[in-house]
Formats: structure tokens, C-alpha cells, sequence
């Protein structure tokens, strides 16, 4: 009786096999038609004078150097302010507070704010960090309307790692007579840290890729010049390939693709620096 | 020695040992929202014995366990009412402190939960964040690992992962973790419920040793457990403590009907 249904239910799990291998191979696919196309047409100005070269009208004599250094700037900062607050709300959300009506709220308004749209926090940048603070069009506002855009992400992805520490953890160390922060801190935090560790890199890849929010805060297009300090004008990566493609002459979108190729590559650094440490950590526990 | 001396010996030896109560329940409540789990239970845990809580599952045994080192703290919308005196003290008193108590009072769970960190840290760890002088922390846990029959085998790897024991290794690591606190009571959660009948074997031996100097309370599933190690025992049933007294009378002697139909595996 039972066994009379088998080969359909083979039959089922292959089809259902074939249409998991599909999805998982089109994004890949996509990736790789995308990568092909752009390398295809930037590639030939990916040269170091491209990154040493500051923006030009004369295409042959344009590079991205202001951009790069901008960009690193912007992450650096975002990060400094980002992953620290990011961190503590969210232990503080998981590890201390009881759960009651405040605490759901908070959290569902957490998880609100991480949909909204990036060019909100791009007004509310302007109007708060360049107007009321005055820090006008600098890295800093920047990175700080960009730490804004990000951090309901990193509250979020470090709760589900902090979620996903075993119980019997904090309560073995309770039960030596720990206090609540000995035990986040000697046990808790370091299980969760691979965890938060990639929800972070996330998320400022998401904020090396944010273009929105930053022509809001007016950050500039043409910049000669790198920042010296966070109160310098800036540019990054995005804003100067958005720069480059919508001019009409076809060099410039080929630069444009290289910018691009740049900004890939900085993105793979991050993500790989953040597996090598996930790697190192997982394996020395 | 026939059985009647053994427990000749027994009861002469638990006489003595009721004139010493360390811990104390009276008129205990615990509940889980508006559940029940533990009613009006008052009971004496005399000092150096072993005390076994046998019962169905989910008769408030493990609850009324962790109510002894305020380990119920945790969880949600557990309420308590009665008290808890340990020592003449109170240990849901105003003035005393959750962490306080758990110094005192050791425990050890169910599923061998060692820190994913090493043999050595994981025994040195509870009494250095207790101000445990660093100095002589080397001493503590060869002396801890020593009680918990533990150290000639993982004397050589000392610095190696707690995670690669095998599981009643982890739970004498555990055992050994909890007595570098130097407790005075020692609470087990079904402590050989995840183990082969080997490490059980272990383990109970080194209850046997334990009971010296510490005083025992073990929840148990098994009833040949309670019977071997235990010098007195408890048997619950939904909540309410049926029957207490020394173990010899509960498993031959036992007035409650229901204890009787328990322990010799009518029921349950």
C-alpha cells in the first residue's frame, strides 16, 4: 500500500531538487553575467594611475582617488559609530532588558526602521546632522547619516546571533555565581561574535553601495582633493560612478565600469577578511 | 554485612545527620503563570546526604531544584511563594542577592554544558570572576578536577577544548566546575540522564565521595539510582511531595500507596 506511491514521491523530490538548483544557480549566474559585462568594459582602464588619478574632465587623465580614499573614510567612520551602538542596543535588548510592552515596541520599531527607504535617512541627515550641527557636506555627517542607515541592521543581526547562543551556556555560568555581565561578556559575547561579526560586514556593505542618502547630504561630485579630517569635504565610490555614467561620452562609461570593478573589489576584501576571522574564531572554540 | 546491618547503619548514621538541616523548604509555591508546579511543599535537606526527588515527569521535581539556588530567576513569569532557608536564611529575602546565593549553592544539569572554552578555564573561570587569587588558581583546579575523579585523565591536556570529552567526562568537568566554587550544597538536574551506564557508574561513585564533604540534592529518573546513592528520598507526584523520608523506608516500606506503586514501576 505504502510503497505503491513511491515513485511518485521520487518523482516529486526530483522536480522539487531541479527547482532548488535553479534558483541557486541564477543568482550566480546573474553575478557572473554582471562581473563579465563590467570587466569586459572597464577593465583595459583598471590601472594604477586610475587609482592614484584625481577626477578630470580629460577621461584618459581621470581616476578615482578622491573616491577610494572618501569611501574608506565614510566605512571607517560608520563603523566606529555604527558598531559600538549596534552592539550595545542589541545586547541590551537581548541579554538585559525584561520582555514587556516597551520592549516590543522598541523592537518592532527596530524592525521598521530597518525598511525604510535609504533616501529618508538622507533628509534626515541633511536636517539634522549638516543643518542643526552644521557639519555641513563632511565625511563625518556622512558617515554619521550612513551609521543611521545601518544600525537597525546590526541591532537586528546581533540579537539573532546572541538568539542563537545555547541557553545552557548562561545558565552554567549563572549557576557559578556570575553576574549577568560576566556571563555576556566571557561566554555569551564571544559564541555570538561570528554572528554579529557578519551581520556587520553586511551591513556596511550596504553602506559602501548607498548612493541616496549621500547626494542628499550633498556630498560632492568633483572632488581634487582627499579629506584630512572628518570635517572635509567628500566623495565616494557610488557617487563618482553615478558621476561618470550619466555623462554622455562612451570613455567615461567605461571608466565608470572600472569604478565599479574597484568598489567589487573592495566589497570582496571586506567580506573575505570577515570570513578569515569567522574561520579563526569557530575553529579555535 | 547483611542487609539489616546496612541498615542499622544507615539509620544510625542519618539520625545523626537529621539534627543538621542545611536547607529548608516550607510552604513552598512555585508557579509558571497561572500553573501550579510545585504546592505547599515543605521539606528538610539534612547536611552531608544525599537527598534523591524521584517522580513522574513534570511533577515539579527539576522546579523545585532550581528554586534552591534561585535558578527560577530566569525564567519568564515564574512566581514563588513560602520560603526557602538556607542556613536559618531566607533565600528570596529582600536583602539577599540571586548571585550570592548560586556562590553557595552549586549545580549541575542535566546535559553536560561545559563552556566552549578549555578543561582549565572551565574550572578556573566561576572562582576567578570571584576574586579567586590568580596565583594559586593552578591548585584550585587540580584540587577540583582531583574530588570530581576527573584529573589522571585530563591531566596532560589541560589547555585543550572542554568540547572534545566525552560526555560523562563533561559532566565531571561540570561536577568539578561547580566544586572549585566550594558550594556548600550541590544540586544535580538529572545528572547521568545523557550518560552510558559507565560514566553513570563514575558519577555515582563520586556522589558517594562528594557526600563527605557536601551536601547533595539530585532530581532522578531512575529509580535504581535513587535507591543506590541516595540517603534520602522525595517522591512527587503533580506538584505535591507524596512521601520524604530515608531512602531504605521509601523503597521497602513506603505508607503512601502511590509511592509504593511508584517505585516499584507500576506506574510512571
Amino acid at each position: 500500500m505504502i510503497s505503491r506511491n513511491l515513485t511518485n514521491r521520487y518523482v516529486i523530490a526530483k522536480i522539487f531538487h531541479g527547482f532548488c538548483f535553479t534558483v541557486a544557480w541564477s543568482g550566480v549566474l546573474i553575478l557572473g553575467i554582471l562581473l563579465f559585462h563590467v570587466t569586459q568594459e572597464g577593465i583595459q582602464w583598471l590601472d594604477l594611475q586610475f587609482l592614484s588619478d584625481f577626477p578630470s574632465r580629460f577621461p584618459a587623465k581621470a581616476g578615482i582617488h578622491s573616491a577610494l580614499i572618501g569611501t574608506l573614510w565614510l566605512i571607517s567612520l560608520t563603523a566606529l559609530f555604527s558598531v559600538p551602538i549596534g552592539i550595545g542596543a542589541g545586547l541590551y535588548l537581548e541579554e538585559f532588558t525584561k520582555k514587556n510592552r516597551i520592549s516590543q515596541f522598541v523592537d518592532l520599531n527596530i524592525s521598521n526602521l530597518a525598511g525604510v527607504p535609504s533616501i529618508v535617512y538622507g533628509m534626515l541627515g541633511l536636517v539634522i546632522f549638516v543643518r542643526w550641527f552644521e557639519l555641513n557636506q563632511s565625511v563625518l555627517a556622512g558617515s554619521l547619516t550612513m551609521s543611521l542607515l545601518i544600525l537597525p541592521v546590526i541591532i537586528i543581526s546581533t540579537r539573532e546571533a546572541l538568539r542563537a547562543v545555547p541557553n545552557t551556556i548562561r545558565q552554567a555560568a549563572f549557576a557559578l555565581g556570575a553576574t549577568r555581565w560576566q556571563t555576556v561578556y566571557a561566554h555569551v559575547l564571544p559564541a555570538a561574535f561570528p554572528g554579529i561579526l557578519t551581520g556587520i560586514i553586511l551591513a556596511l556593505s550596504r553602506a559602501i553601495g548607498e548612493t541616496a542618502p549621500l547626494i542628499m547630504i550633498g556630498a560632492l561630485t568633483y572632488v581634487a582633493f582627499v579629506p584630512d579630517g572628518p570635517m572635509d569635504d567628500f566623495t565616494a565610490l557610488p557617487i563618482q560612478i553615478f558621476n561618470w555614467a550619466s555623462r554622455p561620452q562612451q570613455q567615461f562609461h567605461e571608466l565608470a565600469a572600472a569604478g565599479i570593478l574597484v568598489l567589487l573589489f573592495v566589497l570582496l576584501l571586506m567580506n573575505s577578511i570577515a570570513v578569515i576571522i569567522r574561520h579563526r574564531l569557530e575553529k579555535k572554540s | 554485612m547483611n542487609a539489616n546491618q546496612l541498615a542499622n547503619v544507615l539509620s544510625k548514621k542519618n539520625k545523626k545527620l537529621e539534627e543538621k538541616i542545611v536547607l529548608k523548604a516550607q510552604n513552598l509555591n512555585i508557579s509558571y503563570g497561572n500553573e501550579l508546579a510545585v504546592k505547599d511543599v515543605s521539606i528538610d535537606i539534612p547536611e552531608n546526604s544525599i537527598t534523591a526527588i524521584i517522580g513522574p515527569s513534570g511533577c515539579g521535581k527539576s522546579t523545585l531544584l532550581r528554586s534552591f539556588n534561585r535558578m527560577n530567576d530566569f525564567i519568564l513569569g515564574a512566581g514563588l511563594q513560602g520560603k526557602v532557608l538556607y542556613r536559618g536564611i531566607d533565600l528570596y529575602g529582600k536583602d539577599v542577592d540571586p548571585v550570592e546565593v548560586r556562590r553557595k549553592i552549586g549545580m549541575v544539569f542535566q546535559k553536560p554544558n561545559p563552556f566552549p572554552k578549555s578543561i582549565f578555564d572551565n574550572v578556573a573561570w566561576g572562582p576567578l570572576i570571584n576574586g579567586y587569587p590568580k596565583k594559586e588558581i593552578y591548585k584550585l583546579v587540580e584540587k577540583s578536577l582531583q574530588a570530581a575523579a576527573l584529573w589522571g585523565e585530563v591531566k596532560d591536556r589541560l589547555k585543550s577544548s572542554a568540547m572534545a570529552l566525552s560526555g560523562g567526562q563533561q559532566q565531571r568537568l561540570c561536577i568539578a566546575r561547580a566544586l572549585a566554587m566550594d558550594p556548600e550544597i550541590i544540586l544535580m538536574d538529572e545528572p547521568c540522564s545523557a550518560l552510558d551506564p559507565v560514566s553513570t557508574a563514575h558519577i555515582e561513585d563520586l556522589m558517594f565521595e562528594l557526600k563527605k564533604d557536601y551536601t547533595l540534592v539530585i532530581v532522578t529518573h531512575n529509580m535504581q539510582q535513587a535507591s543506590r546513592v541516595s540517603n534520602f528520598t522525595a517522591f512527587f507526584e503533580s506538584g505535591n511531595l507524596v512521601e520524604f523520608g530515608e531512602t531504605q523506608n521509601i523503597f521497602t516500606l513506603p505508607k503512601n500507596k502511590r509511592t509504593e506503586d511508584y517505585v516499584s514501576g507500576r506506574f510512571g
